[in-house]
């Protein structure tokens, strides 16, 4: 037989079919960050159990989960319920099925020494790293003055400036960023921005919305993977954790431990993973207030709760 | 005028093309954004643009005449012995292969937040085209001429000035084109870390999805670094012209 190069290549997806036969086929979980214990869960998941080939693909800064999804490149991606109603509104019909933290593990830290009582202190002086085009960012914008707080762009988890200078504020996720400072010596002070009123779900799996429509089972049995993983993680995440540190060694197995603890109880839920209606209906209106969406969305299109 | 409306056709072309694929649903527009939805932003923020526009100009500009003169500058003193160049030369190339991301983290935590880092950040970014060019000029000086000035016994500081020098202006220019450009990519990354400018307008309109701003603001980027290409082309034809084969015809 003699195969040139294209006709080669469309033989591969048939031979692929041949083997795969009675098989899973593969499916992508894109994440949007490196192996960590955000993700401990996904890892922690027995996907074979429930005839499912998963791939998980890790991310890193930006990572555009949600055009992963619309475009097709991945089949299931981790997204955070603001950036999904924002996408929606872009007729990126993103669907979400399982939403891991229940409540939005950001914040605010700032050096205990300062003694401050709450967001509103922090804005009275000196500097204050976030992320500026974030949702909270801008409603805190709208909700208090800023004349008095020196704004800059968030370190990314860098703490550098934040050990350096006691009047330096900066976004963090409060299972992670706190409990380093902590270890370099520094007692800090943390405001969740969930407390501001501002509590999307985050870290949420989710999924196309044809995809949804055509191959119902194939999400079904996804979400029932991914609950037990995170049951199995939030009992025991040690082995998990052991082989994430093996895909990012920058981080240090202890504080992959000590994350897994500090985040339990911002993900557990009855049952895990849970999405109610209202939730959903609160963030729509934040999100339209924003302008960050032209009008509040029909909100039950934007979930499943399978 | 010629020049222009040549350059504008292909752009005028790619334009349409883009905007015909998105309306006509082969592009999805969260993926690409229509390049009308672009224009459009850019009217509608022009307050806010045009300001971050000015503060990316300023440090991208800034930083790119630090390069220039330090460059040179360095360029002289390399070409002053083989011994020197192979002490220092090695060292130079670490600017070209600094990964200017990792290290803007570090450059806030040295120069603060504000001009200086952006300064700072650009000037890296740019820096070695203008060594590596203007010395491989000073080097490549015609040895006809050398032994001219060698016959005449001038000074090794007047065949640098009336000799080498001018001798190696068209790849100094070829340098300064180079580094105009990475210029400009240079200010916005320190941008992204030490806030204000085009880049922190990326940022922030990348946390919001919004695709239309970051193009707005990727377009303008370009604006600057062909603003800069056009002020070297005038520079260079200044000071070409009347005796350099690239600026005649």
């Amino acid at each position: 037989m003699n195969l040139d190069r294209r006709s080669f290549l469309k033989t591969i997806p048939a031979a692929g079919l041949l083997a795969g036969c009675g098989k899973a086929s593969k499916i992508r979980l894109a994440l949007n960050w490196k192996p960590d214990p955000e993700f401990g869960g996904f890892y922690a998941a027995d996907f074979s159990k429930h005839g499912l080939d998963v791939e998980i693909l890790p991310g890193g800064a930006g990572t555009p989960t949600v055009q992963m999804i619309g475009a097709g490149s991945a089949e299931f991606g981790i997204v955070a319920a603001d950036d999904a109603l924002v996408a929606r509104a872009q007729k990126n019909d993103i669907v979400a099925l399982f939403a891991v933290f229940q409540t939005n593990p950001m914040g605010i830290m700032a050096h205990a020494s300062r003694k401050l009582k709450s967001i509103e202190d922090v804005l009275k002086g000196g500097t204050l790293a976030m992320q500026s085009g974030l949702p909270y960012a801008r409603i805190l914008r709208k909700k208090f003055a800023f004349d008095r707080v020196k704004v800059v762009p968030s370190t990314g988890g860098d703490l550098t400036s934040f050990l350096k200078d006691e009047n330096f504020a900066q976004q963090c996720f409060v299972m992670d960023e706190p409990l380093h400072a902590k270890r370099q010596g520094v007692e800090v002070t943390v405001f969740p921005v969930s407390d501001m009123g501002y509590n999307p779900y985050t870290t949420m799996l989710a999924v196309n919305g044809e995809t949804l429509r055509k191959n119902p089972d194939l999400a079904k049995n996804m979400v029932d993977a991914v609950r037990e993983g995170w049951r199995t993680y939030l009992d025991n995440p040690a082995s998990a954790n052991a082989r994430m540190h093996a895909l990012n060694p920058t981080v240090e197995l202890e504080s992959f431990a000590e994350s897994a603890v500090a985040q339990r109880s911002l993900i557990e839920a009855n049952p895990l993973g849970k999405m109610t209606r209202e939730r959903w209906e609160t963030l729509a209106a934040q999100l339209k207030e924003l302008g960050d969406i032209p009008q509040v969305p029909p909100v039950e299109q934007a979930f499943r709760d399978l | 005028m010629r020049k222009t409306v040549s350059a504008a056709i292909p752009f005028v072309v790619v334009t349409l093309l883009v905007e015909g694929l998105v309306r006509a649903g082969w592009i999805q527009a969260f993926l690409v954004p229509p390049p009308s939805a672009v224009f459009q932003t850019i009217l509608r923020d022009w307050p806010e643009l045009s300001e971050a526009f000015a503060k990316t100009s300023a440090g991208a500009i800034l930083g790119f005449l630090l390069s220039s003169l330090a460059g040179v500058a360095i360029a002289v003193f390399l070409s002053s012995s083989r011994r020197v160049q192979d002490a220092f030369y090695p060292y130079a190339v670490f600017f070209q292969t600094v990964p200017i991301i990792a290290i803007a983290p570090l450059l806030v935590i040295w120069f603060g937040y504000g001009l200086r880092t952006v300064v700072a950040s650009a000037f890296i970014a740019s820096i070695f085209p203008v060594i590596a060019n203007t010395l491989d000029g000073i080097l490549s000086t015609d040895p006809a001429l050398r032994d001219l000035f060698r016959l005449y016994r001038a000074s090794p500081a007047a065949t640098l000035w009336k000799l080498r020098f001018p001798a190696a202006l068209p790849q100094i220019l070829t340098g300064l084109r180079i580094a105009g450009g990475l210029a400009v990519i240079g200010a916005i990354v320190g941008e992204f870390l030490g806030g204000q400018g085009l880049g922190s307008v990326i940022d922030i309109a990348r946390t919001q999805q919004r695709t239309d701003k970051v193009f707005a603001a990727v377009l303008l980027a370009s604006v600057l670094g062909l603003a800069l290409f056009g002020l070297i082309n005038i520079v260079s034809r200044l000071v070409l012209r009347s005796w350099h084969v690239s600026e005649q015809s």
